[in-house]
């Protein structure tokens, strides 16, 4: 009996603490792909406003889209704009998102550092996507079979790719889907004869990007869309914010010297140029 | 003859059954064996001085006293490195170059202007201070030494002015004879060569001893301070000495343009890059003195299991990972198990086997078959949006929540399990507290339900695994990957297994952190089965009370 009420008084006293806090509190939803950015941002606004507690999951830029909408969260992180769907709901659920542009990024057709192709047109990788060009010879490269490599139909990465490259048109069933860009790095890393598509912050070490349509993916190429696959990344609010509210703070932070640099850091391409 | 056989069949059951056994040993040690070896490598390294910088500015950790004894023997081994680097950038970084004699020449600027001077010795100054600018940013981007010198020598006869003496503007004449030993001895045709190769140089120098002490504090933790760990400076050094690169197989003579070939990897001597340059030493000197620049020291990083960690998990441990673990299982565990053998009592002791039995047993085990997804989805519409608002609670995602969608998720294992369990009671235990006129309820309280107990407490076992391992369920009800530890079940929590899927598909950071996410999968096997050995344990206890021992 004694111990049943020690629990009870625990659970109880649970309640209470949770209810008495009523520090600022800014949640954020969204892509698995801006979720970094605003990782970095939550690290540096932990020391900056220490009594603002920040939290960042990442499920998703549709799972971040709805959160905005039934106003589970204060911000959406999102890799794609929101849908017409997506603009209807909240509207007649009286919410009016409002975008933010916090960085850039190009998703960079990758091949194995070994494979001698350096440059190809976006009808060649449409072809190969399409499974029309099955060797490296076709192209110019050695005479080993393509590994193909998408990512998953879900992913924002995947609709960049889908419309800009592949002009909608479906894959061939030979194409290999994974669902992170880790992984995609990963496997075209280990494969010789592998083709991918990561987001300009993992062409790194291990991987070659290539030169699409004359024009190298650098962060002056996507920042001007030269490069030809470069798209924003987004945060949504509802409305604009009431300035100098955190939310507020937070949205507009990655235009400041410390913003671009934890952007950078995380491997986008910043919307300034400090 | 008949037996004969017999016996020899046994003996092959026998001895492939063994043998089945002790595959899957093999391969549970194959399999886990790495993961734990790297796993523990989180908590037990060779920590470097930067490690223990870091523990003490980010998470308090160590004697600010000895720390900083340490950092400053080390930061003046680190010196020499430094200043071969800045010297011998003087030659080559025209940009940066360029840079410090535009800023002196804007200082100096300001200065006279705070100096209330006449007006046309103001004037005078100005434009011969701007002379002396454009002469060295000349000289800084000339090839030609006779240039150079030409410059420099202009620049320098203005060294002694008494105008200068003692102003800001003695900077361009520093700025001068530091550039006038560079030049003369750098191959000034290989600047911008130099310049790329220096910059990579750096970067890797930066990863391995941190920011330079000059530099501005970098604003995310992670490029605050170099190699922590000594396996990582130990793939840095092997960065610093080679260079990869990629090339054709047998030289380019043999090149077929038609039929591209394969490259190749080869490493090239850094070191080479820069023969006879200033630079030449530098690699000899970090070779040599990287045990004193780094002092490594065998650590036993125990606070791993307790510590926060850094947006992203680059640095610290996994403690609000494990708490939010235990309290959504624990809490998982309390709505589960009322729940589970209230309805498997119900199943078993008040109704009799019908169609209706049968369809509610057909649905429950359904419903164990549904993948955990779907019961996040439901957990956020039912539980989040409805249930909670409903008694006045936040429609938020929370650790009550997430409990709550756990609970349904193993549900079906629970009643199953205690079903099974009060199934096995005998039916005599029960007749004969019916005899002695105790009603329905009193019997199974007193007399079904503690000696189903050990069963019912193996569904416990099994659920809690499952529990704690789920991170379909909890990703829309309770899990966050970066936020605070949480004071209240209203409240988000991070987990152990939400936090090894983050690290796997957001960021780049897991392939530079390895240690941290196989530390946070191996935490998570640990818990799991210390969870269960106290359910074990528990089991045994209540079997040893009820042969009354």
């Amino acid at each position: 009996m004694k111990k049943n009420s020690l629990c009870g008084f625990a659970v109880l006293a649970l309640i209470v603490a949770g209810s008495a806090i009523g520090a600022e509190k800014l949640h954020i939803e969204g892509s698995t792909t801006v979720g970094p950015i605003a990782d970095g941002f939550a690290e540096v606004f932990k020391d900056m406003y220490p009594d603002v507690t920040i939290t960042v999951n990442k499920s998703g830029s549709g799972t971040g889209a709805a959160a905005l909408i039934d106003g589970r969260c204060d911000i959406a992180t999102m890799s794609r704009f929101m849908k017409d769907q997506e603009f209807k709901d909240a509207v007649a659920r009286g919410a009016f998102p409002v975008a933010h542009v916090v960085a850039m990024d190009g998703v960079c057709v990758v091949v194995h550092p070994s494979n001698p192709v350096n440059a190809l047109t976006s009808g060649q990788v449409r072809d190969i996507y399409l499974g029309k060009i099955r060797s490296w010879k076709e192209v110019g490269g050695p005479d080993i079979p393509m590994v193909v490599i998408s990512r998953d139909t879900e992913s924002g990465t995947y609709d960049t790719f889908d419309s800009f490259i592949m002009k909608k048109q479906k894959m061939a069933s030979s194409v290999e889907y994974v669902t992170s860009n880790p992984q995609a790095f990963a496997r075209v890393k280990n494969t010789p004869g592998a083709i991918g598509y990561v987001g300009y912050g993992f062409v790194q070490t291990g991987i070659k990007a290539i030169t699409l349509d004359g024009v190298k993916p650098s962060i002056q190429t996507i920042m001007s869309g030269k490069y030809p696959v470069s798209r924003p990344l987004f945060m949504f609010t509802n409305g604009y914010p009431e300035l100098g509210s955190m939310t507020h703070k937070f949205v507009t932070f990655h235009l400041t010297e410390r913003g671009q640099e934890v952007v950078e850091d995380k491997g986008f391409v910043a919307v300034t140029s400090y | 003859m008949k037996s004969r056989y017999r016996t020899i069949f046994d003996k092959i059951f026998t001895v492939t059954t063994g043998l089945a056994v002790l595959l899957l040993v093999v391969v549970l040690f194959v399999i886990l064996g790495p993961m734990l070896l790297r796993g523990f490598s989180a908590v037990l390294f060779k920590g470097t001085v930067e490690f223990r910088k870091m523990q003490l500015a980010e998470f308090g950790h160590g004697d600010p006293e000895q720390v900083r004894v340490e950092s400053e023997r080390a930061d003046a081994v680190r010196a020499n490195v430094y200043e071969l680097i800045d010297n011998f950038k003087s030659g080559v970084d025209i940009e940066q170059l360029t840079d410090r004699a535009k800023e002196i020449y804007r200082n100096y600027g300001n200065e006279l202007r705070l100096r209330e001077l006449p007006r046309e010795q103001y004037t005078a100054l100005r434009s011969l201070s701007r002379e002396i600018r454009n002469r060295l940013t000349d000289a800084f981007s000339s090839n030609s030494i006779e240039q150079i010198r030409e410059h420099i020598e202009y620049v320098l006869q203005f060294e002694d002015d008494e105008r200068f003496v003692n102003t800001t503007a003695s900077g361009f004449f520093q700025l001068a004879r530091q550039y006038q030993k560079a030049a003369a001895a750098t191959d000034l045709d290989k600047r911008q060569e130099y310049a790329v190769e220096l910059a990579e140089l750096e970067d890797i120098i930066t990863e391995l001893l941190g920011p330079s002490p000059t530099e501005d504090s970098p604003a995310l933790a992670q490029f605050r301070y170099g190699a922590t760990r000594w396996d990582q400076a130990q793939k840095l050094l092997h960065r610093l000495r080679w260079k990869e690169r990629w090339v054709e197989p047998s030289g380019k003579g043999n090149l077929n343009a038609e039929s591209g070939v394969s490259l190749v990897r080869q490493e090239f001597s850094r070191k080479e890059q820069f023969d006879g340059t200033e630079l030449e030493p530098l690699f000899g000197y970090i070779e040599e003195n990287i045990d004193r620049m780094l002092e490594p020291k065998t650590t036993f990083y125990w606070r791993y299991f307790l510590d926060d960690s850094t947006p992203g998990h680059y640095f610290g441990g996994i403690g609000p990972e494990i708490l939010g673990t235990l309290l959504l299982t624990l809490l998982s565990m309390i709505f589960v198990v009322p729940f589970g053998v209230i309805s498997a009592a119900y199943l078993t002791e008040c109704t009799k086997e019908g169609p209706i039995i049968r369809i509610i047993r057909m649905c429950v085990n359904t419903l164990a078959g549904v993948p955990s997804i779907v019961f996040g989805l439901f957990g956020v519409a039912f539980f989040v949006i409805f249930l909670i608002p409903l008694f006045g609670g936040p429609s938020q995602p929370c650790i009550l929540a997430g409990s709550m969608t756990l609970a349904v998720l193993t549900l079906p294992v629970m009643i199953r399990s205690s079903e099974e369990a009060i199934r096995t009671v005998p039916r005599t235990y029960k007749e004969a507290s019916l005899a002695l006129g105790a009603s329905g309820f009193r019997t199974f309280m007193t007399v079904t339900l503690p000696a189903a107990l050990p069963g019912i407490l193996t569904g416990v076992i099994l659920s809690l695994s499952r529990v704690a391992g789920e991170t379909a369920p909890i990703l829309f009800t309770a899990g966050i990957t970066v936020g605070p530890v949480p004071d209240s079940i209203f409240q988000k929590t991070r987990t152990l297994s939400y936090g090894s899927w983050d690290m796997a598909v957001g960021d780049k950071l897991s392939a530079q952190v390895p240690h941290n996410q196989f530390g946070m999968v191996v935490a998570l096997i640990l818990l799991i089965l210390i969870l269960n050995a106290l359910a074990v344990f528990m089991r045994s206890r209540v079997f040893k009370r009820l042969k009354g021992q």
